[in-house]
C-alpha cells in the first residue's frame, strides 16, 4: 500500500509542489514532459478559484503542457475557438518562451468531459505521484476526479481574457518552466554548466562542445529537474514570436470548409433524429396545451413533445421537424409580467429613476459633492438617454447534439461554457456529471449567446424522453426571440460647468448594472465632483452578457454625454477630453494619436464632420474617430480611425482583427439592433428585420497600436465595441446639430 | 476616486450568468407517430373533407412560397403573385416580368391546366422560366390548386 498522506514526501519530487505555486511537472507515459499549470495569484480567474476549489490546499489547475517524444509540443488550453483567434495566439506564447520550432506546437482544447483530463492527461500526470499524493489532490481516485471535475467547471471563454489570464500566467509560465527544466536536463547529462546552454527551434546547443539535441531526447529526463514555481520570463525585446503577426493556424480548414462547428455534428454510429423547437414566445410563460393534429399527419415526423417548458418535434430530417412545429398551435399560459410594449418597459424605467430623482438610488461611485457642484456650477446641462434590448444574433444557429443512452449523456454543441453545460444537463437529467460528456468542437460566432446552456438540457431531455439521438436546432426566429439578451436601459445625466468651461460635476443615474462593475464610472477623467447611481428596475426580457456587456450601453452614455458636455463648454471635443486626462498618461496618449491619424485638426472635408470617443475596457483602453457625411440627410459613415492601448499586442494582425470585428458589431447595433414588443413578445425574427451591417457600409477603418508596454495586458474581443456607437454619434451632431439620445439611429434618418 | 479591482468580480459574473436555465425533466404530452426507420405512414386524411384538402396544400405549399407569394397586394418576386391566379388570363400580370414562353401563349388558366403544368412544367411549357417545383404527387398537386383556389378568394 503507497503512503497517500501528504505531507511526508518532503524528499520526493513533491515537494516540487507548492501550494502557492500552481505548477508542477511529470513524466508522460510513453516519455516526455509534461506540465500542468493552474492559476496563479494575480490572475483575475483567481477569483473563480472560491467557486471551485473551496478546500483547504486546493488549487485550479487548467491547462496542460507536453512535450512528446516526437518533438511535438501541444498546449491544451481551457479556451474554446470561437473565431477570435485565441488558440493560435496561446500557441505563439508559449512556443516564444519555450523556444520552440513554431511549426511543431499544436494548441488543443481541452476537453470538456473530465476524461481526457483525468484519463490521459491527469492519469499520467498524477500516476507517477500517486504513491506520493500532493496535498491538494484528495488521496483516492475518486477523490482525484471528483476534484477536477469540479475544478474544471471555471473553463470559460468569454471577458476577453484568454490572453491576459491562459496566455500570460499560464502559456508563458509553462514554456519558460519546460525551458528551464530541458536545459537543466541537458546540462546535466552533457557535464556542462546550464548558463552555456542555448535554445532555439526546439534544439538546444552547447557551443563550447558543439553538442546539440533536439527537446525530444531530454523531455522525459527533464521532469526529474528542479521546478521553478516562478521561471524567468522574456522581456519584449527577447520576444521572437510574441508580438508577431503570425497567421492563424485555424483559417486553412474554416476557408476549405474541414472546420467542424457544432451545428455539424455527425458522431459516427449514430442515426440522428433532428428535433425543432417552439419555445414559450413571452420569458416566463408555460406550454399548457397543444395542437399538433395536423402536424402528427406531416411527412417524416416521429414524435411531438409538450416538455412544458418548450415543444418539440422529432422528424427525420431537420427540415421537416421544423414544418411540423410551424404547423403546431400551441396553448400558452398568462404572462404576469407587466411590460407589453417597449413603451411599458420604458415607462418601468422611469418609475425607478423617478423613484431615486435627483441623488437616490444606490452609489456606484462617488467622489467630491456633485449634487453642491451641481447647484453651483455657471452653466448646468441634463439629458436622458436610452438603448434597446439587442440579440446576439450569432451566425451558427444555437443547436445540441444529444445521446442518453445507459445513464449516460453525451453532447456535441458549441459552447463558450462546456463544463458549465455538463453540469446543467447532469443536474436536469439527474445524473452524475462524470456521466455526462460534452464534445465542443468550433463556435460559429457567441458574443456571449452561448454562455446559456438551455439549448443543451433541452436538446438532452428530448433524447432521453425519445430514447433517439438527437440534433436540436434552434430556428434563426427561435433564436431572435426566444433566448437572452442585452438588456434595455435608460440613463439620465446631469453635468455642472464652471465659467472656465471646465466640467466639474458629474451625476448619471440608470437601472441596468451587470458586470464589469466599473463600466458606469468615468473614472479615468479628472471631474472633481462625480456622482453615479443605480436605481435597479426589472426586466423584461432574461439578461445576458451581450459583447462587452455593460459598456455597451455605459460607452454610449458616458461618451456621448461628455460630448454634450464639451460643446456646452464651448470647447473642441476632442480637447475638451484631453484637458481631463492629467492623470490618465496612456488615454491620453491614446486620444492624442487617434487625433493625430485622423487629422482631427485638419480642416474637415466639405460636408463631412468627425466624432471621437474613448472607452476602456477589459484591460484595453480604445479611441475611435468616426467621420461622417450628412449631405444626402442620412449618416453615411466614410472614415473610421482607431487607437488601441492593450499594454502590447500579443498578434498585431489578430489584435486588429478582434478590434474590427468589435468595431463592425458595435456599428450594428447602433444603426439597427433592435427588439420590440408586441404583447410581450419579440417582434423581430431574422436577419431582414433585425439587420447586420454590410459591407457596402462599412468605410475603410485604421487601427493604431500602442504597445505602452503596461502589465496585466488588456483583451481583444470587446473592447474595439464601446467607442463606436458614441463616436458616430458625436459625428452626426458636429456635422448636423443633431444629438442622438436614443438608439437605433437608422430609422430616426428613413 | 482609485478603480477598484472590479475586474476580478466581472470574469465571475459573466461565468455565473448563464446558469439560470436549468430544465427539469417533465414530459407534460408525448405523442408518438413512428419509430425512427419505419416506413412513412401516410396516413394522408383519412377525410377528404375540404378543409383537409387545402391544409394539405398549405404544407405543399410551404416548398412553392421561394418564389411565389399568394395574397391580394404581395408584390411578384421571382415568380408571380399567383392571387387570382385560376381564371386569369397567362401572363397577364403588368408588374411582372415573364418568359418569352409564357408571353408567348394565349389562354386563362384553370384548374385542369394548371394541373397539367404543374406535373411537368417545362415538358408541359417549353421555353418557361419555372425551372423548379414540379409537384409530381398526383394528391399533392390537387391540394396545392385547391389551397391556391381558397388564398384567392
Amino acid at each position: 500500500m503507497n503512503d497517500l498522506t501528504p505531507g511526508k514526501t518532503e524528499n520526493s519530487r513533491l515537494s516540487k509542489w507548492s501550494r502557492r505555486g500552481f505548477i508542477g511537472a511529470g513524466v508522460l507515459a510513453g516519455g516526455g514532459l509534461l506540465i500542468g499549470i493552474g492559476v496563479r495569484s494575480g490572475n483575475p480567474i483567481a477569483s473563480l478559484a472560491p467557486k471551485v476549489a473551496a478546500g483547504a490546499g486546493e488549487q485550479l489547475v487548467n491547462s496542460w503542457v507536453k512535450i512528446g517524444v516526437d518533438n511535438i509540443v501541444t498546449a491544451i488550453v481551457p479556451h474554446c475557438e470561437m473565431g477570435q483567434g485565441a488558440h493560435s495566439v496561446l500557441a505563439q506564447m508559449l512556443a516564444d518562451e519555450l523556444d520552440a520550432d513554431w511549426g511543431k506546437v499544436r494548441v488543443m482544447q481541452a476537453p470538456a468531459d473530465g476524461s481526457y483530463v483525468v484519463n490521459d492527461t491527469a492519469r499520467m500526470f498524477i500516476a507517477p505521484f500517486t504513491m506520493k499524493a500532493a496535498a491538494w489532490l484528495e488521496p483516492t481516485w475518486d477523490g482525484l476526479f471528483t476534484q477536477i471535475a469540479r475544478l474544471a467547471d471555471g473553463m470559460i471563454t468569454g471577458g476577453s481574457s484568454s490572453i491576459r489570464t491562459t496566455g500570460q500566467h499560464q502559456m508563458r509560465v509553462a514554456g519558460a518552466a519546460a525551458r528551464q527544466m530541458l536545459v537543466g536536463a541537458a546540462a546535466e547529462a552533457w557535464e556542462v554548466p546550464p548558463t552555456e546552454i542555448t535554445t532555439r527551434d526546439s534544439m538546444l546547443r552547447h557551443e563550447g562542445s558543439g553538442r546539440s539535441a533536439p527537446y525530444a531526447e531530454f523531455a522525459s529526463a527533464a521532469a526529474e529537474q528542479p521546478l521553478d514555481q516562478s521561471p524567468k520570463l522574456k522581456t519584449t525585446e527577447q520576444y521572437r514570436l510574441m508580438g508577431r503577426s503570425k497567421a492563424r493556424t485555424d483559417i486553412p480548414a474554416k476557408i476549405n470548409g474541414s472546420a467542424e462547428f457544432g451545428i455539424d455534428a455527425e458522431p459516427e454510429g449514430l442515426d440522428l433524429s433532428y428535433a425543432a423547437t417552439i419555445r414559450p414566445p413571452v420569458p416566463g410563460t408555460r406550454a399548457l396545451g397543444m395542437d399538433a393534429s395536423r402536424a402528427e399527419t406531416m411527412s417524416g415526423v416521429l414524435q411531438i413533445l409538450n416538455m412544458e417548458t418548450f415543444v418539440a418535434v422529432v422528424a427525420d430530417s431537420y427540415w421537416q421537424a421544423q414544418q411540423a412545429a410551424n404547423a403546431i398551435v400551441v396553448e400558452w399560459s398568462a404572462s404576469d409580467s407587466p411590460v407589453k410594449t417597449m413603451a411599458d418597459q420604458y415607462a418601468v424605467f422611469a418609475a425607478a429613476l423617478d423613484e431615486a430623482g435627483e441623488s437616490g438610488g444606490s452609489e456606484a461611485a462617488a467622489r467630491g459633492d456633485a449634487m453642491g457642484a451641481l447647484a453651483d456650477a455657471a452653466t448646468t446641462i441634463e439629458a436622458e438617454y436610452r438603448v434597446p434590448y439587442l440579440a446576439h444574433a450569432p451566425m451558427e444557429p444555437i443547436n445540441c447534439t444529444a445521446h442518453v443512452t445507459d445513464g449516460k449523456c453525451d453532447l456535441w454543441t458549441s459552447t463558450q461554457v462546456p463544463l458549465r453545460v455538463r453540469s446543467a444537463v447532469a443536474g436536469t437529467l439527474g445524473f452524475d456529471n462524470d456521466d455526462v460528456t460534452v464534445h465542443h468542437p468550433y463556435l460559429g460566432g457567441a458574443f456571449g449567446r452561448r454562455l446559456d446552456p438551455a439549448n443543451a438540457t433541452m436538446a438532452a431531455r428530448v433524447a432521453l424522453a425519445t430514447g433517439y439521438p438527437v440534433k436540436m436546432i434552434w430556428s434563426r426566429e427561435e433564436d431572435t426571440q426566444k433566448a437572452l439578451y442585452r438588456c434595455a436601459d435608460t440613463s439620465r445625466m446631469r453635468a455642472g460647468i464652471d465659467e472656465n468651461g471646465a466640467l466639474v460635476a458629474y451625476d448619471s443615474v440608470f437601472t441596468q448594472r451587470h458586470d464589469p462593475a466599473e463600466a458606469c464610472v468615468p473614472s479615468m477623467y479628472d471631474i472633481a465632483n462625480t456622482s453615479v447611481r443605480v436605481a435597479e428596475a426589472e426586466l423584461h426580457l432574461p439578461f445576458q452578457a451581450w459583447r462587452s456587456v455593460d459598456h455597451s450601453q455605459q460607452g454610449f452614455f458616458i461618451e456621448s454625454f461628455i460630448d454634450e458636455a464639451a460643446h456646452a463648454a464651448g470647447a473642441d471635443p476632442l480637447d475638451f477630453r484631453l484637458s481631463m486626462l492629467g492623470n490618465a498618461p496612456r488615454h491620453k496618449a491614446v486620444l492624442e494619436r487617434v487625433a493625430q491619424i485622423s487629422r482631427w485638426r485638419d480642416i474637415w472635408a466639405e460636408g463631412t464632420a468627425k466624432g471621437v470617443a474613448i472607452v476602456e475596457s477589459f484591460g484595453t483602453i480604445v479611441a475611435e474617430v468616426i467621420e461622417v457625411d450628412m449631405t444626402s440627410g442620412r449618416p453615411v459613415m466614410t472614415n473610421i480611425w482607431a487607437v488601441c492601448d492593450a499594454g502590447f499586442a500579443m498578434n498585431p494582425d489578430g489584435f486588429r482583427n478582434q478590434i474590427e470585428g468589435g468595431i463592425v458589431y458595435g456599428l450594428t447595433a447602433a444603426l439597427y439592433g433592435e427588439l420590440e414588443l408586441e404583447d410581450g413578445a419579440i417582434v423581430q425574427s431574422n436577419f431582414h428585420d433585425y439587420k447586420m451591417l454590410r459591407m457596402n457600409e462599412v468605410p475603410e477603418i485604421t487601427i493604431g497600436i500602442i504597445n505602452s508596454g503596461d502589465i496585466p495586458i488588456g483583451g481583444a474581443g470587446e473592447p474595439g465595441l464601446p467607442p463606436a456607437a458614441p463616436a458616430l454619434t458625436n459625428a452626426i451632431f458636429a456635422a448636423s446639430g443633431q444629438r442622438m439620445r436614443e438608439l437605433p439611429l437608422a430609422k430616426q434618418f428613413a | 476616486m482609485h478603480k477598484p479591482p472590479f475586474l476580478a468580480a466581472s470574469m465571475l459574473a459573466i461565468a455565473l450568468t448563464g446558469c439560470g436555465s436549468t430544465d427539469q425533466p417533465q414530459v407534460i404530452e408525448q405523442i408518438v407517430v413512428r419509430d425512427p426507420g419505419d416506413p412513412a405512414v401516410v396516413s394522408q386524411p383519412v377525410s377528404d373533407s375540404a378543409s383537409a384538402i387545402i391544409a394539405l396544400g398549405e404544407d405543399t405549399f410551404q416548398s412553392c412560397k421561394g418564389c411565389h407569394q399568394i395574397s391580394a397586394d404581395a408584390r411578384s418576386s421571382a415568380g408571380p403573385n399567383l392571387f387570382g391566379v385560376i381564371g386569369r388570363e397567362a401572363g397577364s400580370l403588368a408588374a411582372y416580368s415573364y418568359s418569352d414562353a409564357l408571353l408567348a401563349i394565349d389562354w386563362t388558366w384553370d384548374e385542369a391546366r394548371l394541373d397539367a403544368f404543374l406535373a411537368d412544367p417545362g415538358g408541359y411549357l417549353p421555353g418557361n422560366e419555372m425551372l423548379q417545383g414540379a409537384v409530381r404527387d398526383d394528391e399533392a398537386r390537387e391540394a396545392v390548386i385547391a389551397y391556391i383556389a381558397a388564398q384567392s378568394e
